[in-house]
């Protein structure tokens, strides 16, 4: 089998591509995707390649365009919309909370709506406090909307296809630290199916659970206790709503121990969601209290020692399975 | 003037709305506003030459059974049996009711705000889908999970809680017609005077301009955001004329209670838009004759006022212009006005006998399997 070595931005490029060769109805706009080729050059190419029509330069008006992109797939389109930075989908949270993870139900399934919204979430360098936000709690609260989170070029890939085609609204959530990262994948048309997690790296003495950026982290952190015998099993997430329970709970009924790892806030987070349904699931399992590490409650800072004590990192990591690891 | 069944000459009518509420007085500020509204007027000869007796005396029936539909869940919603947010269309009926029978009933794409009984009846829902669905009832429109906000049709996308969000949903609507080169269709959305103070808004008509979508932009001025009065909201009346000019949109105004004049304006801008595939902002001005909604006791306008605008009533209006053409008696009125009572008393009855929703439905349908 044929295989290629291309970073995550060039997989996302490659999915968009490819779902906009297989269906007419695919289209995606956006501030900058098309004459710019996009902020982060995810849709580099595109515009010359496809035209005005189907890759689409939006006026700065986030609301507007999604509101716009929600008419539309509900009327037999399958919009795909860029936002810059997820920090922008404030602007049109109205759209995405009222609009388009409610009308399938509210419309007694008369209406569907098959939407991407993808772009980049969570810190980036430096770019300070309304420019970081981690937005996937906010939006994994709402029925009705599904939320991925992918960390290698693979998944980026055959998940971004599988949120193009699925009829429901995908949040697909990027990051700007990740682009470049590079993988070999196949040439090959291949999905990831939305919903099932990963076994990044096999374990037996505790589970470490994440998604996106922090997973860096965790390997660095898995590397440091194999070199002392301490087995960790690292998952991946991948989706974040609907979320993997059966793999998080055989693992930690496996393991008996489990630190969770979030780039945002803990304060009703992801992190709180997956350790209450390891307490729901696995209570009897568990040898020792679950640790969340997650970034402090301040909006996050620019100065760089901040930023960095804030965002999760290795160390506090080691930290917090060290804490659950007492007695092992 | 470019269709040649309906000529719509602009006439420059001045009308003053007395707004004067008791608050206002109290406190001796702002009692009255006057807006000069250029209203287009249709030529009630050739409207009615094109309608026709018979499609003529079915838009009496239209009107007549929106009319009836939300008086009477208004009072089965005083008897316990509908609950919720109701906003009526009473007092408005002839905006949408030309709106359908001049542009029809297939074909066109749709959208409006939770005030949206009326649109769902004219594009098909039937008066016991609608019921049911006031009633909460498995089989309504929504099957009970939409409620009064919330009607749908083959063409019509809802019925939007969110004041003002139906505007851009509704520009992609019509954004999907260019898509798919449906030439010839057009998407039409209503909102309320309202909902012109939301920056969705403004973006929209930024965009549908911009984009050139086909796209009619009805505002429907009842003069009210809930209890404010428009110059209390608004800075730079009319709305209508003074927003098409900021973003080169072409705009018509017209009085909301007289369908002749609304079914001649509907006709011209459709013109309008298949002829240069750009949108059209249509301000209608009317005024409704319920409160907001059914919980707003309407203490922002006196009796005397309310007395004064329900003489300017639309469906008097059309009935007076029948009796005039010979088309309709006294008495005739008086039994379709029964017949439509009739036939909501037995929907009415149909909802209460209908069963509400399994408990183990509850979790259907929130995403697409």
């Amino acid at each position: 089998m044929s295989s290629q070595e291309i970073d995550i931005r060039e997989a996302l490029r490659q999915a968009i591509d490819e779902e906009m060769t297989r269906d007419e109805r695919v289209f995606i706009l956006g501030e900058e995707v098309a004459e710019y080729d996009g902020a982060y050059k995810v849709t580099k190419g595109l515009w010359k390649k496809w035209g005005d029509k189907r890759v689409i330069d939006t006026p700065i008006s986030e609301s507007g365009f999604s509101g716009i992109a929600i008419g539309a797939a509900i009327t037999g389109l399958r919009p795909i919309v860029e936002f810059m930075s997820f920090n922008f989908s404030f602007v049109a949270f109205d759209q995405i909370a009222s609009r388009a993870c409610k009308l399938h139900y509210m419309s007694g399934g008369r209406l569907k709506v098959p939407i991407v919204f993808r772009g980049p979430n969570g810190a980036a360098a430096r770019v300070s406090c309304q420019h970081s936000h981690n937005v996937e709690p906010l939006y994994a609260h709402f029925p009705g909307l599904k939320v991925v989170a992918p960390s290698t070029a693979y998944d980026a890939k055959g998940l971004l296809k599988a949120a193009i085609r699925d009829d429901n609204p995908v949040l697909f959530l990027e990051n700007e630290l990740m682009y470049g990262m590079k993988e070999v994948i196949p040439t090959s048309e291949f999905l990831v199916p939305i919903g099932k997690g990963k076994i990044l790296r096999e374990g037996g003495d505790v589970t470490l659970i994440s998604h996106s950026r922090m997973l860096l982290f965790c390997i660095e952190a898995a590397d440091f206790f194999a070199k002392r015998g301490i087995q960790v099993e690292v998952i991946d997430l991948r989706t974040i709503k609907p979320l993997d329970v059966g793999l998080i709970a055989s693992s930690v009924r496996k393991t008996g121990r489990a630190v969770v790892v979030e780039e945002g806030h803990k304060f009703a987070g992801i992190a709180s969601e997956v350790a209450t349904e390891i307490m729901e699931h696995c209570f009897d399992y568990l040898d020792a209290p679950i640790q969340r590490v997650c970034q402090m409650e301040t909006p996050l800072p620019y100065s760089p020692p901040l930023e960095e004590w804030t965002i999760p990192n290795t160390k506090r990591i080691i930290k917090a399975l060290e804490e659950v690891l007492v007695g092992k | 003037m470019h269709n040649g069944i309906c000529t719509v000459e602009k006439k420059i009518s001045k009308r003053t709305y007395l707004m004067v509420s008791k608050k206002w007085d109290k406190i001796g500020s702002l009692m009255s506003c006057s807006v000069t509204y250029n209203f287009s007027k249709g030529d009630p000869e050739k409207v009615f030459g094109y309608l026709g007796k018979d499609l003529a005396l079915e838009v009496l029936d239209e009107m007549l059974l929106i009319r009836n539909f939300e008086q009477r869940g208004e009072q089965a919603y005083q008897a316990g049996k509908v609950w919720g947010f109701y906003h009526a269309y009473i007092g408005q009926e002839a905006i949408q009711t030309a709106a359908v029978s001049a542009l029809g009933k297939k074909g066109h794409l749709w959208a409006t705000t939770y005030r949206c009984h009326a649109l769902a009846l004219l594009l098909g829902m039937t008066p016991k889908e609608g019921m049911c669905e006031l009633y909460g009832k498995a089989n309504g429109n929504a099957k009970g999970r939409g409620g009064s906000m919330h009607m749908y049709t083959e063409n019509m996308f809802g019925g939007d809680g969110i004041v003002g969000g139906q505007w851009a949903l509704g520009a992609g609507l019509a954004f999907s017609l260019k898509y798919k080169n449906e030439k010839g269709k057009i998407a039409i959305t209503f909102g309320g005077d309202g909902s012109i103070a939301q920056g969705t808004f403004h973006e929209t008509m930024n965009m549908a301009m911009l984009w050139k979508l086909p796209l009619m932009i009805v505002i429907e001025n009842n003069q009210l955001g809930m209890g404010t009065q428009i110059h209390r909201a608004f800075c730079n009346l009319p709305l209508g004329e003074n927003i098409a000019k900021s973003y080169g949109i072409k705009s018509f105004t017209v009085n909301g209670m007289d369908f002749c004049d609304c079914y001649a304006v509907f006709k011209e801008a459709y013109e309008w838009i298949n002829k240069t595939g750009e949108p059209v902002i249509i301000e209608a001005v009317g005024y409704r004759f319920k409160g907001h909604s059914i919980s707003d006791a309407a203490n922002y306008r006196t009796k005397e006022e309310l007395q004064k605008i329900m003489e300017e009533d639309p469906i008097l209006i059309y009935a007076n212009y029948l009796k005039a053409k010979n088309w309709i008696s006294d008495s005739e009125l008086e039994e379709r006005k029964k017949m439509k009572k009739d036939e909501i008393l037995e929907t009415m009855k149909f909802a209460d006998e209908s069963k509400f929703p399994e408990i183990t439905s509850l979790e259907e349908g929130v995403l697409v399997e």
